[in-house]
């Protein structure tokens, strides 16, 4: 039970977090589908910084992992620009231009991994070893009984990623910025007609929506992958698109989304542990949540309502 | 407004606009690639020759025992074959207003239950190759009219269908294979007969030893069928109807529904022999946890052949030749292979900004307000 609990958590919180990343993109109106290709973008420019600089500082220090945090953050809100870029000032077709964001993605990380592992480290390689990050059980809180396993050999990103998430929804919704995004996706003329720019709003939303996304696929590149590869790329992204589709577009039901996967993958692993399931079986059980999540879109998908104007290019003259 | 006239010089009038902007996109990621390639200290001109002779289209200076231009253009030829396909079933969802992104997944839906029927089975070849095709476009459109049922009946966009179908067929496909049907050498399938497979593998032609992909031609026929079915047929006019504006072609009394469906079986259907091209003809075997690349490209080889049947075809023989001939470019070069995805990437990424020229170029100076320049169909919400 506990280690569903601790697992689950671990898995569930990076993917809230670049759930929140789409969802900043979605409500100001910017389909965010490469939000795969975004996360392993951010991923590969922390783990970069740390293959380059992480000989600098003292062995088993924490501080490049923190670093490589902040650095991912910044490469997947560099990376997201060029998406910005696309569906707002080229006015590309913004489902387009999220397939070229997580082609480019997938290929350019890929690319730049094997080439520099080759001729800077002298080593073919296609992944940058990162090793997993510290534990730790947070005092008093993890001795409860029952949940206290919620706070029992915790990720440090996992506290970050909280923080951000208390942070990004007080933004969303409490802040006349986050007004501004909001009324981006329902009625951006409405938004033009307050003097405020429409283009530039959303470029900044999509930006944020990188680097949640980065800080995302870095939390998975220093707990389940322990390194960056390409095996980073395994459909966080898209499960993340799924989550925040389920949660209508708002936080807070986006958070049982993606706490309902977490639990469901980690409570899939542990249940073939106990039934000593053959490791093929783990196929299935990854498969979960996206057969759920199909199945619960037919029944719910009637009532939910994506921002009004997603998907659709600004256009001043249009009424 | 300079840079515009400068523009307009470039990519002509609208109705040259349609093979003029893509090739500016190409030769923008050309110029992109060349750069990367400097920035290494690589020759660009050595390594565009070096794809091309790769590919089996210039010769390579040696070859190994029994191989030669020949052998490398018939597994281009190959290649191409489920690319072609892939790239129509882009281009019918497109024309009717649909975005297949599960093409990769309907691709091994097919391919596996292909393989499963025929593909170990003891039939001669004359049963076996027309079953795997009859087969695999029979699992194509179910997974196509699978995703246009969710859109019609429960109004699923068709994108978060499909992505959702992707994985699930990705897991539950790897499960069969690695319980029933593994191979523990190589970690995939067992091999598929030779009696099934739809590439004739070690013919002797002349001097050289070549696989022979026969339903290449198959796969032209079909562009030039859709083409026809597009321009020609009323139920082809329907479904562009219904692509280029749902709600006045409700007008016309085109039922949307029904053409939804329609297109996405349509699609389905050329993407199922995209599938059985691949698995039963090129590849020979069903990888475990690997949606092929293939379906996704294709998406880029439909916009840069500007969503039309005959342009596809042209997009997707220079996208083959690149991805086919950078492994041999890699050797020669000493570059990763990856940098065939890499300018693959750039071209998709070039195209996507071709609807913004046309639309700088095709709007006079005078006149400020745009007209709908999208030739593609905006997605409405997901």
């Amino acid at each position: 039970m506990d280690t569903v609990l601790i697992d689950g958590l671990s898995y569930a919180l990076p993917l809230l977090c670049i759930a929140i990343g789409g969802i900043y993109s979605e409500r100001s109106g910017i389909i965010n589908l490469a939000l795969e290709g975004l996360l392993g973008a951010g991923a590969f420019v922390g783990a970069l910084f740390v293959a380059f600089f992480g000989g600098l500082f003292a062995q088993h220090s924490s501080i490049p992992m923190y670093f490589a945090f902040l650095f991912a953050m910044i490469g997947g809100a560099v990376f997201a620009m060029l998406h910005g870029l696309l569906c707002v000032k080229f006015r590309a077709n913004q489902v387009i231009s999220c397939v070229v964001i997580n082609i480019l993605a997938i290929a350019l990380t890929g690319f730049f991994t094997r080439q520099i592992n080759s001729q800077v480290f002298n080593q073919p390689s296609d992944r940058i070893n990162l090793g997993v990050s510290i534990r730790f059980d947070i005092p008093y809180l993890s001795d409860i009984p029952f949940i206290g396993a919620a706070f029992q050999r915790v990720y440090p990103f996992q506290i970050i990623i909280i923080a951000v998430v208390i942070f990004s929804w007080y933004l969303l919704y409490k802040t006349r910025f986050g007004m501004r995004i909001r009324a981006c996706g329902d009625n951006p003329h409405a938004v033009d007609g307050a003097g405020i720019s429409v283009a530039k709003t959303r470029f900044i939303a999509v930006m944020i929506s990188g680097a949640l996304a980065g800080l995302g696929g870095m939390s998975y590149a220093y707990s389940i992958a322990a390194s960056f590869s390409p095996g980073i790329y395994m459909g966080a992204g898209f499960l993340a698109i799924a989550a925040l589709i389920f949660g209508n577009w708002r936080i807070m039901p986006t958070v049982g989304a993606c706490l309902l996967f977490g639990f469901a993958r980690s409570g899939g692993q542990r249940l073939a542990h106990i039934l000593e399931l053959p490791v093929s079986f783990s196929d299935l059980i990854i498969m979960l949540p996206y057969v759920v999540t199909l199945l619960l879109l037919i029944f719910f998908s009637k009532s939910n309502r994506a921002p009004r104007a997603l998907g659709e290019i600004y256009d001043k003259g249009k009424r | 407004m300079k840079v515009k006239r400068i523009l307009r010089l470039i990519v002509g009038n609208e109705k040259q606009q349609a093979y003029t902007v893509p090739l500016l996109a190409i030769l923008c990621s050309l110029i992109v690639s060349s750069i990367l390639l400097l920035f290494m200290g690589r020759n660009p001109i050595t390594a565009f020759q070096s794809i091309l002779a790769g590919a089996g289209v210039l010769p390579r200076p040696n070859y190994a025992g029994g191989r030669g231009m020949f052998t490398d253009i018939m597994m281009t030829l190959s290649e191409l074959t489920p690319m072609i396909f892939a790239s129509l079933a882009v281009t019918v969802a497109f024309k009717g207003g649909l975005f297949n992104i599960g093409i990769s997944g309907q691709m091994l839906f097919s391919g596996f239950i292909a393989t499963v029927l025929i593909g170990y089975s003891e039939l001669p070849s004359y049963i076996a190759m027309p079953l795997v095709i009859i087969i695999g476009t029979l699992c194509g459109a179910f997974i196509g009219a699978l995703i246009g049922l969710l859109k019609a009946k429960f109004n699923i966009n068709e994108v978060v269908s499909s992505i959702m179908l992707n994985y699930i067929i990705m897991y539950i496909i790897s499960f069969f294979i690695q319980t029933r049907f593994i191979d523990p050498i190589t970690r995939q399938s067992v091999e598929i007969n030779s009696s099934a497979r739809l590439v004739l593998q070690n013919v002797q032609v002349g001097p050289y030893r070549a696989v022979i992909p026969f339903f290449i031609i198959l796969a032209i026929a079909a562009a030039f069928a859709l083409r026809f079915f597009l321009n020609r047929t009323r139920a082809g006019f329907d479904l562009r109807a219904v692509g280029l504006n749902s709600r006045a072609a409700r007008y016309l009394g085109i039922k949307p529904q029904l053409n939804i469906m329609v297109a996405m079986i349509i699609s389905g259907a050329l993407a199922g022999l995209a599938g059985v091209t691949h698995y039963l003809g090129f590849q020979g075997a069903m990888p475990t946890r690997e949606l092929v690349g293939t379906g996704f490209d294709a998406i880029a080889v439909a916009l840069l052949g500007n969503v039309s049947p005959i342009g596809s075809l042209f997009a997707s023989v220079l996208i083959t030749i690149i991805s086919r001939g950078t492994t041999y470019m890699s050797s020669i070069l000493d570059v990763q292979r990856e940098i065939a995805q890499v300018i693959t990437g750039f071209i998709l990424l070039f195209s996507a900004c071709g609807a913004f020229i046309k639309q700088v170029v095709n709007t006079s100076d005078v006149v400020t307000a745009e007209p709908e320049a999208d030739d593609v169909p905006t997605e409405e919400g997901e």
